[in-house]
């Protein structure tokens, strides 16, 4: 008489990334598992950029000459975003998880967030005028 | 000899009771409802757990069934209880006068009250009507409905009784002596009928107890009776607090949890599967609950219910006793193999589970006694926790 | 008093062997009722083969929980009023990471089977219960109340719960819950069954329990301090090994 469909299981960790009827503190947890996620590519594609150099001078600058693609930039200022985001949140999980601020959790995250924002536009300004 | 097969329809207090009872008398326990344990009027219950105090005056015999089973509920099942006693408080002339034959009626009755300075009764309870005139400290309290009858459902269980929850009883299964032999049940998760055998068939439905006894062609005199109950939002008490007059409308506000619930109302209805809240008795409970706590006026509804009492007897609304009543229908119409029990208050249960089982052990020669009062129940957890 | 609405009650559906489906009804509500009282009029008028579960409707019993329009509730306490409007849907779906018995209705063994094994309370002292913002006026002899537990063990956290979602093994937020307001002075023995990888440690953080709590419970706030009482406890016994 059970029904599998509404058990858990492992298989259904898709249901970490569902935002349908989430309030804020869910947001931040699926917020911080996309960052994490594309961190860890973006990881693994500066390992392989890294790769590339270790190829010799005409590798060195054919990529040099990639990174004043405009594409490349944004790219790049996704990656600050994630790495800003997911620390940002980050120092909020730790900070909860030692008791100090669970009341006042979403009111941190937003403040949190704000300060991303900024930093974010800072150095989006920045990478885009040098 | 095998185990003798008792059928139970109605998975409320009564049921699970009385499931309880026979199972601890060597019974084959089959309890089937149409919902979950206490989907009926049972879950909708108050959830005083009454001294007697209210009863003490008109109706002794209600009395003293509810003094006894509240000092033995208390022993027996205290994961459902809040033990913190109760008051009666005075308010007027008319409540004053009352208290005398209040007095001498808990006296007759057992029911152990002591009477305290309105001051003190303030001191004890800040948020009462500070124009109090006098008051008595009982012992009510407060019980959880759901966990109170799912404590009785789990020791069944683990005495070998089994629940079949969102089963309805579509008809009684009648030999050719017109005695009754099983119940045609439908399994309401699968659609699947079958049909349910036994050695009798105890209805145990309250407010229902008529319908099912139609069933087989026998008369059950029960008037269900629905009243209205209302939930706020704050614990005003932490005791029971009773208006110390003759029974009426919103005279009873019982803290649990973090509410207070004012109740009830009393009035008659035809189609009991479904009864609507009506605003004009909500508003009743109002101004009744603000005057014994008037904290209530200014307080947040987070609740409004309708529970329907089966009422036995003749008698029109509060003037029905509230005592209960196990009916053979071998001797009132004549229909064996078929026994109700209706009637009671939700304090009661055990007894009325206990009487309904002296009825069945008697009809079938069962020489077993009842051992309820001496048997601690067990966690109402293990009810869900263990299987079938 | 509020004039009636039109709305449309979308049913989960699901009947033993059979595809799960949504079945639509349309009724004339009081927007000031309840959406348990919707329900139940499904059943009484337009379709007795609804199952579903409910008992005190009064958030006592935490039989009625019910996702409604996506989010946890307990339907007995929810005003139609603050889920949708004239003209509206009410999607009501059973309970996340519980098996289906049939309909709204789901088996909630395996969250009574955890609250026993870390021994939750169901009755305590009221000061242990944390009652919070007290009426200023309550008596000192508060010590000697006991009263009924806040948790109503109504799932609502461990359906909102994505981790829950994920793993059947991870004891959920009311458990630990639970476990919290035991404490681990009281039952040192606990200890091993909340601080392991389907424990505290498995919660990351996503507060939703909390935020569909209906009882005050707080279970978010319960994980973390519970977390600083095994970090309390593991130190001790460190040290005080002889």
């Amino acid at each position: 008489m059970e029904n599998k469909r509404n058990k858990p299981s492992p298989a259904r960790f898709w249901m970490w990334f569902n935002p349908i009827g989430r309030e804020t503190g869910g947001w931040a947890f699926i917020l911080n598992r996309v960052t994490a996620l594309g961190l860890i590519f973006y990881l693994f594609l500066h390992l392989i950029v890294l790769g590339q150099l270790a190829k010799g001078p005409e590798g060195y600058d054919g990529f040099v000459a990639l990174m004043h693609n405009p594409y490349v930039i944004v790219g790049e200022l996704l990656v600050v975003a994630a790495g800003i985001l997911h620390g940002l949140n980050g120092i909020r999980i730790i900070l909860t998880t030692f008791g100090i601020g669970v009341t006042y959790q979403k009111t941190l995250f937003y403040t949190l967030m704000a300060v991303a924002l900024i930093t974010i536009l800072i150095f989006g300004i920045r990478m885009f005028t040098a | 000899m095998s185990k003798p097969h008792a059928i139970i329809v109605g998975a409320g207090f009564t049921g699970t009771a009385t499931a309880h009872d026979l199972a601890l008398r060597g019974f084959d326990v089959t309890v089937i409802d149409r919902g979950d344990i206490c989907n009926g009027t049972s879950g909708r219950t108050h959830g005083l757990l009454h001294c007697g105090g209210r009863y003490a005056v008109k109706d002794q015999e209600s009395a003293i069934e509810c003094i006894d089973e509240n000092m033995l509920l208390r022993k027996i099942v205290p994961q459902a209880i809040e033990p913190n006693g109760g008051l009666f408080i005075a308010l007027n002339e008319s409540d004053l006068q009352y208290g005398e034959v209040f007095i001498e009626g808990c006296e007759a009755c057992h029911i152990p009250i002591e009477e305290i300075t309105p001051q003190k009764a303030l001191q004890l309870e800040p948020n009462l009507n500070p124009g109090m005139l006098a008051a008595f400290l009982v012992p009510d309290g407060t019980f959880d409905p759901l966990r109170l009858a799912l404590s009785f459902a789990a020791t069944a269980k683990k005495n070998g009784a089994k629940f079949r929850i969102y089963t309805e009883a579509k008809s009684l299964i009648l030999d050719g002596k017109g005695t009754v032999v099983g119940v045609d049940i439908l399994d309401r998760a699968s659609n699947k009928q079958s049909e349910l055998r036994g050695d009798i068939v105890v209805n145990a439905t309250g407010a229902w107890a008529g319908e099912i006894a139609e069933m087989a062609g026998a008369d059950v005199p029960v008037k269900p009776t629905p009243g209205v109950m209302v939930a706020y939002e704050q614990r005003f008490v932490q005791r029971a607090i009773n208006r110390l007059n003759k029974p009426g409308d919103g005279d009873i506000v019982v803290p649990q949890r973090r509410m207070v619930i004012v109740g009830t109302s009393s009035f008659e209805v035809s189609d009991l599967d479904y009864v609507p809240v009506f605003e004009d008795h909500v508003k009743l409970m109002l101004e009744r609950g603000a005057e014994l706590i008037p904290g209530i006026r200014n307080a947040k509804v987070r609740g409004k219910y309708m529970a329907t009492r089966p009422l036995i007897g003749g008698g029109m609304g509060r003037s029905s006793a509230r005592t209960f009543k196990c009916y053979d229908h071998k001797e009132t119409d004549n229909v064996d193999g078929l026994v109700t029990i209706t009637g009671g208050k939700a304090t009661t249960l055990r007894a009325m589970a206990e009487k309904t089982a002296d009825v069945v052990c008697e009809k079938l020669g069962v020489n077993t006694p009842c051992t309820t009062k001496d048997v601690q129940l067990i966690s109402y957890r293990q009810y869900y926790s263990q299987p079938n | 008093m509020s004039q009636n609405w039109n709305i449309t009650l979308k049913v989960s559906r699901q009947k033993e062997g059979e595809t799960p489906h949504f079945d639509e009804y349309k009724m004339e509500v009081n927007p000031d009722e309840y959406v348990l009282d919707a329900v139940e009029r499904v059943w009484a008028f337009m379709d007795r083969t609804l199952c579903y579960r409910h008992a005190c409707h009064h958030s006592t019993c935490g039989a009625c929980g019910m996702r409604v329009n996506d989010v946890e509730k307990l339907t007995c306490i929810t005003y139609i009023r603050d889920m949708t409007h004239d003209g509206g849907t009410l999607k009501i779906e059973p309970l996340r990471n519980f098996p289906i018995i049939s309909d709204l209705a789901v088996d909630m063994g395996t969250l009574y089977s955890r609250l026993e094994s870390v021994g939750a309370r169901s009755v305590l002292p009221a000061p242990e219960a944390e009652i919070e913002n007290p009426p200023a006026t309550w008596s000192a002899d508060d010590g000697q109340y006991i009263r009924l537990a806040d948790c109503i063990e109504c799932g609502l956290c461990i359906s909102a719960c994505p981790s829950a979602a994920t793993s059947d093994e991870y004891l959920g937020p009311a458990i630990l819950a639970g476990a919290q307001a035991n404490g681990l002075k009281r039952n040192p023995e606990l200890l091993a069954l909340v601080d392991c990888e389907h424990g505290v440690w498995r919660c990351h953080s996503a507060f939703e329990c909390t935020a569909v709590c209906p009882s005050f419970v707080d279970p978010a706030r319960r994980i973390m301090d519970l977390r600083t009482q095994i970090i309390k406890e593991r130190f001790t016994r460190l040290f005080h090994k002889a």
